[in-house]
């Protein structure tokens, strides 16, 4: 179990990032276009393997420079992000194959889900993904080796 | 109903039913907030209040809420009372008003009821609006 090891995690990042997810998907059901689902969970899969917010150029190349928004660094773990961005981009991956499989209604209730889980986060600032990943470092399970900063209910947004 | 209307329909419905049940959670915090007002041994009754919860480290309660309250106290002077309150420090208090981030404030009524619950940083424009008062 690491603690106190905490690092700088730019909030505003994350959370352009859950708003562009939240509106490519809506836009996708609304028109009923599957390859945006794909889309979208091809940029969050490529995010969490290279350690970044699947549409981090909306954030660092648009909104920043522009001043539409401004940094929000907490000291947080990253680690947990970067766990529910894969897990909403394997859910995403998964709506998209059911909508192209056919299966359009497990494929849309999938993709809810994810619009769903990013609302809650982006909103009410609860990140679904990150109570799971302290979930499964309370039950020891390797390679889930951070704690929630101090002060901090599991999966909700660092006080600071 | 062509398809699109419809699929855009289902998504307003499903975003409503969303927006319907944050609302319905932001009146059960108040509600449950409202029986908390006697755990504020500060609080003079007969005078609204704004009441923040705050910790050290938080940095936006520093840089912005902290004087967004202190232009409202300049402006209305003792016709509204701030509380701040350390939820680091009281988190038995951070949990009965059910405040889960920093800054969090209640707007307290004369008779101490919570009327409005700001999750996030409130405005002195803001506070001003839910306290209804004018300077």
């Amino acid at each position: 179990m690491e603690e106190g090891v905490l690092r700088k995690v730019d909030h505003s990042a994350l959370r352009v990032n859950q708003a562009v997810i939240i509106l490519a998907l809506l836009v996708g059901f609304i028109v009923n276009v599957p390859w945006l689902i794909a889309a979208v969970a091809f940029f969050m899969l490529l995010g969490t393997a290279i350690g970044r917010p699947g549409f981090f150029f909306f954030y660092t190349g648009l909104l920043k420079p522009a001043r539409i928004v401004r940094p929000h660094v907490l000291m947080d773990n990253p680690e947990p992000h970067r766990f529910a961005q894969g897990f909403g981009g394997i859910v995403a991956a998964g709506s998209a194959v059911a909508l192209l499989l056919g299966a359009a209604v497990a494929g849309w209730v999938l993709a809810w889900v994810v619009i769903v889980l990013a609302s809650l986060n982006l909103f009410l600032g609860f990140c679904a993904g990150c109570a799971v990943y302290y979930w499964l470092n309370r039950l020891r399970v390797p390679g889930f080796s951070r704690t929630p900063p101090a002060g901090t209910i599991p999966g909700m947004r660092p006080r600071g | 109903m062509s398809e699109l209307l419809l699929r855009t329909v289902y998504a307003l419905v499903i975003v409503g039913a969303c927006i319907a049940a944050y609302f319905g959670v932001r009146a059960f915090v108040l509600w449950r907030a409202r029986g908390q007002a006697g755990s504020l041994l500060q609080f003079i009754r007969g005078i609204p209040g704004v009441v923040l919860f705050t910790t050290p480290e938080c940095v936006t309660c520093k840089v912005i809420q902290r004087p967004a309250l202190a232009e409202l106290k300049s402006r209305l002077a003792n016709r509204v009372q701030i509380i701040e309150i350390d939820a680091a420090e009281r988190p038995d208090l951070a949990r009965t008003w059910s405040v889960l981030s920093v800054p969090t404030t209640f707007v307290l009524n004369a008779e101490g009821r919570p009327v409005h619950v700001n999750h996030g940083v409130a405005s002195t424009r803001k506070l001003m609006d839910q306290l209804s008062l004018r300077d």
